[in-house]
């Protein structure tokens, strides 16, 4: 008798999107052994990386940049027991998509969408004036 | 001091952990929930549940040993600690309580 196959990009992207959910991911391939469709399983793994979202939890301080921080931070990161955020550098947004992938994204936005560019750089530049405004407010509040 | 309740997804949670108990992991509390209520349960939103009440005491889990049929995942076995075990009696003696004397709550359902 051959076994069926669960969705394993399905449970790729569960176990990539939404931290320490191996177990969930064996719960879901044990579902779909007993009766569940792959779209059943495409349901419940969508409905956990939105949960997960949802219910994401970020340190207060995550560059750790002083020693104290407020308690209720440190108490929040020990009951959650989740490591420091760490900084996105790779230039895209996205979790998971870096240089590659923008790399693969930019000449496919050519080739399909080219008017998107004028969006695309007119987010770079207002991204930039937004910055540059913040900072000097902020320079100017600080004296 | 206020006593901790829980809502109703919580409960049914709980008790669910106690009526597999010492099989009660994503699986099959799901399965329990959605056997007695009718209603189905999403197993996101069950870990979600399961991890709030994890972090506040009133469940601890174990990792299981990997198994080929579950594509060599471990399962994660919960169970009511004493705290849990205490907040589901207090939100079933409030819950009691606040069924008591309703007058409509005694008639039989037809």
């Amino acid at each position: 008798m051959t076994r069926r196959q669960p969705p394993r990009f399905a449970l790729a992207l569960l176990e990539r999107l939404v931290p320490g959910s191996t177990c969930m991911a064996g719960d879901l391939i044990e579902r779909y052994e007993q009766r569940a469709s792959r779209w059943g399983i495409w349901g419940e793994v969508l409905a956990a990386i939105a949960i997960e979202w949802v219910h994401r939890t970020d340190e207060i301080r995550p560059l750790r940049l002083v020693d104290l921080q407020p308690a209720d931070a440190i108490e929040r990161t020990r009951r959650f027991g989740r490591r420091g955020s760490t900084i996105n550098l790779t230039g895209s947004p996205v979790y998971g998509i870096g240089g590659l992938g923008i790399a693969i994204l930019l000449p496919l936005m050519t080739l399909v969408m080219p008017a998107a560019w004028g969006l695309f750089i007119g987010s770079i530049v207002v991204g930039i004036l937004l910055g540059v405004v913040m900072i000097s407010m902020r320079r100017k509040r600080l004296g | 001091m206020p006593r901790h309740l829980l809502t109703d997804f919580e409960l049914m949670i709980l008790l669910a952990v106690l009526r597999v108990e010492p099989q009660a992991y994503g699986v099959r509390i799901a399965r329990d929930i959605e056997g007695a209520t009718g209603r189905r349960v999403l197993l996101g939103a069950a870990y979600a549940a399961l991890e709030r009440l994890e972090a506040n005491g009133l469940v601890s889990s174990i990792i299981g040993s990997a198994t080929p049929e579950r594509g060599g995942r471990a399962k994660r076995f919960f169970r009511l600690t004493p705290r849990g075990l205490r907040a589901v009696k207090n939100t079933q003696q409030a819950l009691s309580a606040m069924w008591r004397d309703i007058p409509q709550l005694k008639e039989k359902l037809t």
